[in-house]
Formats: structure tokens, sequence, C-alpha cells
């Protein structure tokens, strides 16, 4: 990718903005402006195909990929994503993680700036029924596992302005989508082909068999979110499919995870992706979960300041939306795949430390990946739970105390001692 | 085969003591009535529980084991009336419990006890100290320190029992000499422990006038009352925190 997207500064706009609401929100709009001034500015990065800028009709392969807006639910904006003049290979990559984690920050936005989103307005419990053409056209294209050709025409020319979101991955420019044909028969899977026809599979028993048969999250998130799985079938906006994938498949997972056996060490392991560094500790006792957020100064959301906070769950689960948001999810689906592959039950203890060269948000696919690349480093083993405690934060940045002082679930491991250490 | 009547009252308390710590129990039912050992997923706190058969108005027998979901029988209690009898009678064909209580008759499926975690080992400790008091002091004093902190400190020195808690910047304290306790066996004893699973232990404990509580230096915390005017028995044996900085 040799045009790089001009990066902003916005120093500036921070100013007038309080950091700790910034960091909470991170653009869903708490602060009560109609659109989130750290994320307008990442929207002023010009898209590299100044050539789909303009134009009335756009040619291309789709990754595949659609889009589900949220704003204006449930009256939403939906439709698929094309990318202009790419085919392909060259399509297929801007919806891979494991093609986009081998890219930088800017050439994933430059990657990912290049699919148009074009959309059209429908309600979403229309998902079954699709009075509108465009709509069944986009599911048609979302059971694709490969890239599908596509034509699209828009009302006018499309905007040039890209997407950013802590959950969503970049995209590009928007358009009004007047006419969309598929030129090609998508390519779709057996499992998903079966599931999507089953009216009677509740949608988060589908997305467990999809997830056994090997289908990625994002190709589940991606029909979950253009309403073809489940019994009631809606549109689902795409922000929320991602989580709510990574949070079912999660809580799957788990429910074989609590009958193995405890780990028998210690174990740390240790790496990220993008400057979402992970440390993460697994303690012989039954499953918890516990991560912490630490965002250092000048990062996407924190401002001057760093900016701590932590969300754990026992064994019986979580209930309520975590504070950590989307990230929490896609972190504990992480941790849980690995246990599940060594079929063994461990509390979790996590920290992701975002450090300034995570500049733009790209997804909460970035932590699902990172922690599936710390998992898949050779591990330490340790003796106890304090010598390991002690190894991560050698590795930190930020300081022991700052972090550890948020931990909730941690002070009882270190401090609890457990009935069988009395025999 | 199993058939029994008892109160309802006796009975509901009696399932309290279990529940606080876990979700489902094995009950093992013998002609000299029904003993339960469970402990906390955790692995930090166990209880153990003798009903007599005494304690029944009719108590009809053999030997056998059962698994109960004890919220679905807290649920059962929440709406029986307070003198009224519960008739149980065990379905070992179609492993099913029905109760009978005020003219309500439910059929509650059992659990297969395989998928209960198995009863636990107790350890046999030598606890050096011993204090017997009032189950509403007890709760009293673990309800004080829960405002300031989630652990509290159980101790002797020399012939004052003491309770207390600590805070980031506030301290309480509970001391109680030998006349304000029923007994008191001094003996070396202080340890910490967490407030999250002592005071669902204290709930059913303050029922009872005579609460036993055996205490070591950073041992396990045993408490013990008796349950169905005195025709059962409930010990807690909770492990302990260790005090940390």
């Amino acid at each position: 990718m040799n045009r790089m997207p001009a990066i902003v500064s916005f120093v500036e706009t921070r100013k007038s903005l309080t950091p700790n609401l910034c960091i909470k929100c991170k653009g869903k709009g708490l602060c009560g402006r109609p659109y989130c001034p750290i994320l307008e500015k990442f929207k002023s990065i010009e898209s590299v195909v100044p050539k789909s800028s303009g134009d009335t009709s756009i040619f291309g392969a789709s990754p595949p990929s659609v889009f589900v807006g949220r704003h204006n639910y449930p009256n939403v904006m939906a439709g698929p994503m094309i990318p202009p003049q790419l085919c392909g290979d060259d399509a297929m990559q801007l919806e891979d993680p494991k093609a986009l984690l081998k890219m930088n920050i800017q050439d994933v936005i430059a990657s990912r700036s290049q699919l148009v989103r074009a959309s059209t307005g429908i309600s979403v419990k229309n998902a079954r029924t699709p009075d509108n053409p465009l709509i069944e056209k986009s599911q048609e294209l979302a059971l694709s596992k490969k890239p599908v050709d596509t034509e699209a025409w828009f009302n006018k020319p499309i905007s040039n302005k890209l997407k950013f979101d802590n959950v969503l991955t970049p995209m590009g420019p928007s358009g009004d989508l007047r006419k969309f044909d598929i030129t090609e028969n998508p390519k779709v899977p057996k499992k998903v082909d079966s599931l999507v026809y089953d009216d009677d599979a509740l949608a988060k028993d589908a997305i467990s068999e999809l997830w056994d048969g090997n289908i990625p999250a994002e190709h589940i998130s991606r029909l979950l979110s253009i309403g073809l799985l489940g019994q009631e079938r809606k549109l689902v906006p795409t922000r929320w499919s991602i989580t709510a994938v990574d949070d079912m498949v999660g809580k799957d997972l788990l429910a074989e995870i609590r009958d193995y056996q405890q780990l028998s060490e210690v174990t740390v392991f240790s790496g990220g992706v993008f400057g979402n560094h992970f440390e993460i500790i697994l303690i012989p006792r039954m499953f918890s979960f516990e991560l912490i957020e630490v965002w250092m100064p000048r990062t996407v959301w924190s401002g001057g300041s760093t900016w701590i906070e932590a969300d754990h769950e026992g064994f019986g689960g979580k209930t309520k939306y975590s504070n950590l948001a989307g990230g929490y999810y896609a972190a504990r689906l992480g941790a849980l795949e690995y246990l599940k592959s060594i079929r063994r039950q461990a509390t979790i203890f996590m920290v992701r430390e975002i450090r300034p060269e995570y500049w733009a948000p790209l997804g909460v696919w970035v932590v699902r990946e990172g922690v599936r690349k710390a998992f898949s480093k050779e591990p330490e083993k340790f003796g106890s739970t304090e010598h390991a405690i002690a190894n991560i934060s050698s590795r930190l940045k930020t300081d022991r105390s700052k972090w550890m002082a948020q931990a909730a679930m941690l002070p009882d491991i270190r401090f609890q001692r457990t009935l069988d250490s009395f025999f | 085969m199993f058939k029994a009547t008892i109160d309802a009252d006796i009975l509901k308390t009696a399932i309290e003591t279990l529940s606080v710590l876990v979700d489902e129990a094995r009950f093992r039912i013998s002609p000299e009535g029904i003993v339960v050992r469970a402990v906390d997923p955790a692995n930090v706190a166990m209880v153990s529980f003798d009903l007599n058969s005494s304690a029944f108005d009719e108590f009809n027998a053999d030997d056998s084991e059962i698994g109960m979901d004890l919220s679905k029988i807290n649920d059962i209690f929440s709406v029986a009336g307070r003198d009224e009898k519960v008739v149980m009678e065990l379905d070992e064909m179609s492993q099913k419990m029905s109760l009978h209580l005020g003219g309500l008759s439910y059929t509650l499926a059992l659990l297969d006890p395989s998928t209960i975690r198995a009863e636990p080992r107790i350890p046999q400790l030598e606890l050096p100290a011993e204090v017997v008091l009032n189950g509403k002091d007890l709760q009293r004093a673990v309800k004080a320190a829960e405002k300031i902190s989630d652990h509290m400190l159980l101790g002797i020195d020399e012939d004052v029992f003491y309770m207390e808690a600590e805070g980031d910047t506030d301290r309480v304290r509970l001391d109680m000499t030998r006349d304000s306790l029923i007994d008191l066996k001094s003996g070396e004893a202080r340890s910490l422990f967490s407030l999250d699973y002592l005071s669902d232990i204290v709930k059913p404990a303050s029922r009872s006038n005579e609460v036993t509580v055996e205490l070591g230096k950073d041992f396990p915390v045993k408490i013990g009352f008796a349950i169905a005017n005195g025709a059962g028995k409930v010990g807690y044996l909770l492990a302990p925190r260790i005090e940390s900085d």
C-alpha cells in the first residue's frame, strides 16, 4: 500500500473533551454530541481510493462483507461493502484478520478504506421478508466464504468519509444504494447453508454449531448481522453482532470448560498486536476471569493520562454487560479457546496494556487476535501466583501498583487459602 | 424407600444452612436421618449437616442417596405457611420427590448425585481455642465489619474474644469478655476471614442462641450450632485469608 492516509493531529479536539468519559464511551455518544470528535478526526483521513469518490456506480469483489448500522435503530442503514476495482485475493484480505495482522496500522486503515459502504434504509424486523431486494441480495452475499463479484449503483455520488469505531474494523466511504447485483455465485459452506435454512434452530445454537464447524467468527457475525440466523430473524447492527458472537461462543466453550480438570501449574503467556500488549496468568483453580485494561497516555481514547479499568466474572459466568464493552468478550473468547484446546480449566488473569502505537481504533478483532497471538507463544511456568505476577510486571510499562489497585479478583486468589491446604 | 413428615419451617431453615454455600447437594438418607457434606466450588468453605430422624414427625427410610437443586426447594418453601407440615415422598423409579404442603403438591425432579461435586474430605483440625456465644452477637459484629471492609479478624486475647475489621481509613472492633460469652476456652487464636463467606454463614447461625466458634492461628474456623430444636446440627469450616502486607 503506497498511498498512506494523512495522519491528523487531534490534540486540539481533546482539550474540550473529558478523557475519562471518552475512554468509557469510545464513540458511543455519551457526551451528548451528535458525532464523536475523536472519531470525526479520523474520518477526515482521505480514502486511498479517490476514484470511488464522485462515482455513481462501482464494480468490485466484496470480501464478502456487509454492514448494518445502529443509528436510528430499529430503522437502520444496511447493505454490502464493496471495494471498487478490487477482485479475488486482494478483496479477501480486507476481511481476513490473518492478512490484516501482517500489515501496520496505516496499511490496515488504507486497505479497509477501500470498502465502500453501500447502504439502504430498512427496519430490522424486515430481515426475513425483505421488501427490499437490496437486503435480499446482501443476505445472499453474506453466505459466501470467498469474495463475490458485485456491481452497485448509487443515487448520489459516494461521499469520501471513513468510519472508525472501537468494536468495528475501519470502513471506507458510504453511498446511498439504488441498485445492487451479484455477478457470480456465492461459495457457501455446507454448514452455513443448512443453518441458514433451519428456522427451528435458535440463533445461539446455530452460532455454536457454526463455530464447531470451523466457520470463522467474522463469517458468523456477518450472518447474524444481516438477519440469517435464528427463529425470529432480525437485522443486528454489525457492532452488536460481533460482541454477541464473542459472548455466545464464549459461554458455549465455558459450559464445557467448567467440567474439565484444573490446570496443574501457574502459567504465563505474553504477546499482542498493534500496540495491544497482553499479559496472561493462568492459575490452577476453578474457572474465573479478570481483565484489566490499561490505556497508556496518548492512545486513541486516553488523552494525556493513564486510564485503568477492570472487570471480572466468577465460576458462574457473567450476567450484566461488561463495563469494558466488546473488548472484554473478545479477550475472554481468546482465553477460553486455549483452555478448551488443552482441556483444562483455570482462573484467567489478564492485563491488556494499550500502548501509544495503537493510535487509531481498529476494532475488537485486534483484541481477539492479540490474545490468540499471546497464547500461540511458548508459555512460562511458575511455582506460585506471586512469582507469575512479578514476571508479568517486569514486561508491563505501567507500574504494578497502578493496575493491581484495580484488580478485584486477584487479591482473593493471592490471599484466600483453600481447605485442601489443611490436610 | 423414603417417606417423611416434618414442620415446613424446620425444613426450610435446615435447607438454608446448605444453600448459603452450594446450589445443589447430595443428601445421604438412612434410617437414622439425613446427612449432607458439601464444599463450595472454590474449596474455601464446607458444611456438614446432620438431621436426625427425631426431627421428623414421621420418618421411614432405607439407605439411599439423592441429589437436589436447593434453589428449587427454597422456591417451594417461599409459599409455605409457618405452621404447615410437609410430607415428602421419594419415587425411586422416576427419580422424583413429591412434596405436599398445605394442600399444594409438588413433584420435584431429582439430580443425578454423580453430577454433583463429590463429598469433600474433612480436614482433622485441632483448634486450640473455643468460644460459645449468641448467634445474634456474631451477626452484629459481621454486619458492622461489612460496612468498612471485605474481611475480618477473629481472635482470642487472654479472656477476650475479639472481632475486628479494618478498612482503608476506618476500623471497627467488638470485644467480648468472659461474662458476655456463654463459654470461653482461651488459646492462641487469630485468623482473618473473607466476609463474603462469613456473612453467609452467620445468617443461619444468627437464629441460634448458642453458636460454637473454634479458632486457631491462621487456621480455618469451625462454626457450629444446633438446628431443628436440637434434633440436628450444622457445622461450617471456613479457610482463612493470609494477612496481606
